[in-house]
């Protein structure tokens, strides 16, 4: 990867006295920080998502994901329950799938030496287990209880599924905390699911720039000149920008705009104040859920994003690959009972997000110049976030960095990066 | 698009000049500008997305584009120069040979594309492999887009979708 670097005192504290107000720049391209983060994050006690279960509906259904580098297995099982396996033989390590997507049957077979295993992991067989002719094959005590695939721990919540490779990590519920679940459920709320379609993207800057960037609610108001345009985001909107008692989840609202009053932008710079949109549809929302809120954005830790702009509703799944450079996977859904009408919207309004969007074309711009700018940095430079002070709180405003500044206090507790209390 | 679309090759040289002409002026807005020229090879009403070939396979339309008239597709070319933040490129797309049938109500015109992408560096990349498959209708004399649909291969985008496709 370009703009990397490596360090072995990987235990020294790199944070300054400034706590999470100053984010060191070796964190964006320390490979050794790297590989912690890998071990300590993703494959810690972390829920990580790995799909929705409408991706999955027949016995045998699977789906191809990534948790942190390591490839998963989302499986629709007989029993109708999920399950999630690592997607690599436990003979010699290959990759079992290779489609995004398929069934795999009753179970799954390596296509290099077809060691087979149940649904669930379990190895059940391969050829010539016991040779040709008592020659050969395997000893007849090899334990084949021993050597299923990697099961990770699965829960899911109204039709989301998240999975842990550590099977003591806390119940989904008691990880999100009860404020968290609140507005997850504001989405999820139980109606079928069905997927409108996928996006993915790569995007050459590390995986936390992109997360900080959903906890960021002061670029939302420069930055997107599309949206400041047209009064979809404003950072004088009613608005609530809420960090969980872990401080690594976040939330981040804002009621509906209005086109009025577009000239005073507080300062920002407009190129085309005459600008007027043919296709109002993009700007104008259905209100789905019961309150005025016309942009949802959640951000669960390590790697999750929940979206609801408008109608356009889709999670957003970081994955890094190594450290200056991590994929969007973006999937974008709606409920199984949309009518025809918010089926349009939905596809219309996709039009302000994703790989082309209106919007968040700007952030992965955005996100490459940090990378790039950030990759010259020293040892000791750091970024500066004090834009709402220097705490890690919830406000009732937008003009605030205090949610990054919550990442970073989990982050540095699971990352034993000295003492998180700034 | 549609499979039961009764159609007959083109073999008028006339006619596959005509289309391929369209298609280079088309790739050429975008290239080489101005963008505002762009929508112009569209009928008012009209269809332009751009979908990944693994949505397109599993029956999904959703587009990292998807405009339906003239007048969403000019919201784009201004908005690309107006309201969004990105580092300059140059794009360049390379057509195959068309492959025209007639429909009855237009010609179905395919071809493969390859679109590179330039950077301010002097970088080149391959940003995407697609296949355009348009119905084109002749409007006053002019030929012009009904629809366009960009189905591209690399549905792990190596970059943002800046300029239209």
């Amino acid at each position: 990867m370009d703009g990397t670097q490596s360090s072995n005192n990987s235990e020294t504290d790199i944070w300054s006295e400034a706590g999470t107000t100053r984010v060191p720049f070796q964190v964006y391209q320390d490979v050794e920080i790297y590989a912690q983060e890998l071990e300590k994050i993703f494959y810690g006690p972390s829920w990580n998502y790995v799909g929705l279960e409408c991706e999955v509906p027949n016995s045998g259904d699977f789906r191809r994901n990534f948790i942190g580098e390591r490839e998963v297995l989302m499986i629709r099982k007989d029993d109708g329950a999920l399950s999630v396996v690592e997607n690599r033989c436990a003979h010699r390590g290959a990759q079992l799938c290779q489609t995004l997507s398929g069934n795999a049957g009753s179970a799954i077979m390596c296509p290099y030496h077809q060691w087979t295993y149940t649904l669930d992991g379990e190895l059940t067989g391969m050829p010539f287990k016991r040779g040709i002719n008592g020659k050969g094959g395997l000893n007849p005590d090899f334990d084949m209880k021993a050597h299923g695939l990697v099961a990770l721990r699965v829960e899911s919540l109204n039709g989301v599924v998240f999975a842990s490779f550590d099977h003591d990590v806390p119940t989904l519920k008691e990880y999100l905390g009860p404020d968290m679940v609140k507005y997850f459920t504001r989405i999820f709320n139980g109606r079928g699911l069905r997927v409108v379609g996928y996006e993915r993207q790569v995007i050459d800057c590390n995986w936390k720039l992109q997360m900080e960037n959903l906890k960021d609610p002061y670029h939302a108001g420069i930055l997107h000149l599309f949206l400041i345009s047209f009064g979809l985001f404003r950072l004088d909107q009613e608005s609530k920008c809420l960090v969980d008692d872990s401080k690594g989840h976040s939330v981040l609202m804002t009621n509906k705009g209005t086109e009025e009053g577009k000239e005073d932008t507080g300062g920002v710079k407009i190129a085309a104040p005459d600008f007027a949109l043919t296709d109002h549809d993009l700007i104008q929302p259905r209100l789905e859920f019961g309150d005025n809120t016309t942009l949802s954005i959640q951000t669960l830790f390590p790697s999750i994003i929940i979206q609801a702009q408008c109608n356009t509703l889709a999670t957003r799944q970081v994955i890094p690959k190594g450290p200056g450079s991590h994929e969007l996977v973006w999937t974008f859904f709606g409920f199984k009972d949309d009518d025809d009408e918010m089926k349009n919207l939905r596809l219309r309004q996709a039009n302000l997000m994703g790989s082309a969007g209106y919007v968040t074309l700007d952030d992965a711009e955005a996100l490459e110049f940090s990378q790039v700018g950030l990759s010259g940095s020293s040892a000791g430079d750091a970024a500066v976030l004090e834009i709402g002070g220097t705490d890690c709180e919830s406000n009732d405003h937008l003009v605030t960095e205090s949610l990054i500044r919550g990442f970073y206090m989990k982050y540095r507790d699971i990352m034993g990066h000295g003492k998180a209390g700034a | 698009m549609d499979q039961s679309e009764i159609s007959q090759p083109v073999t008028d040289d006339v006619v596959l000049r005509r289309i391929e002409r369209l298609q280079l002026n088309y790739i050429s807005s975008i290239d080489e500008g101005p963008l505002d020229n762009w929508p112009h090879f569209f009928t008012d009403k009209c269809l332009y997305t751009v979908v990944s070939r693994d949505n397109f396979d599993r029956g999904m339309e959703l587009g990292v584009m998807r405009f339906e008239s003239v007048g969403m597709l000019i919201d784009r070319a201004t908005a690309t120069q107006h309201a969004a933040v990105f580092a300059p490129r140059i794009i360049r797309h390379l057509l195959g040979p068309t492959l025209v049938d007639d429909t009855g109500e237009g010609y179905r015109s395919r071809c493969n594309v390859a679109i590179y992408q330039t950077s301010p560096d002097g970088d080149t990349m391959l940003l995407m492999t697609a296949i355009y498959n348009d119905l084109i209708v002749e409007q006053d004399g002019v030929l012009k887009f009904k629809e366009k649909r960009v189905i591209y291969d690399t549905h792990r985008i190596p970059d943002s979708i800046v300029y239209p496709l």
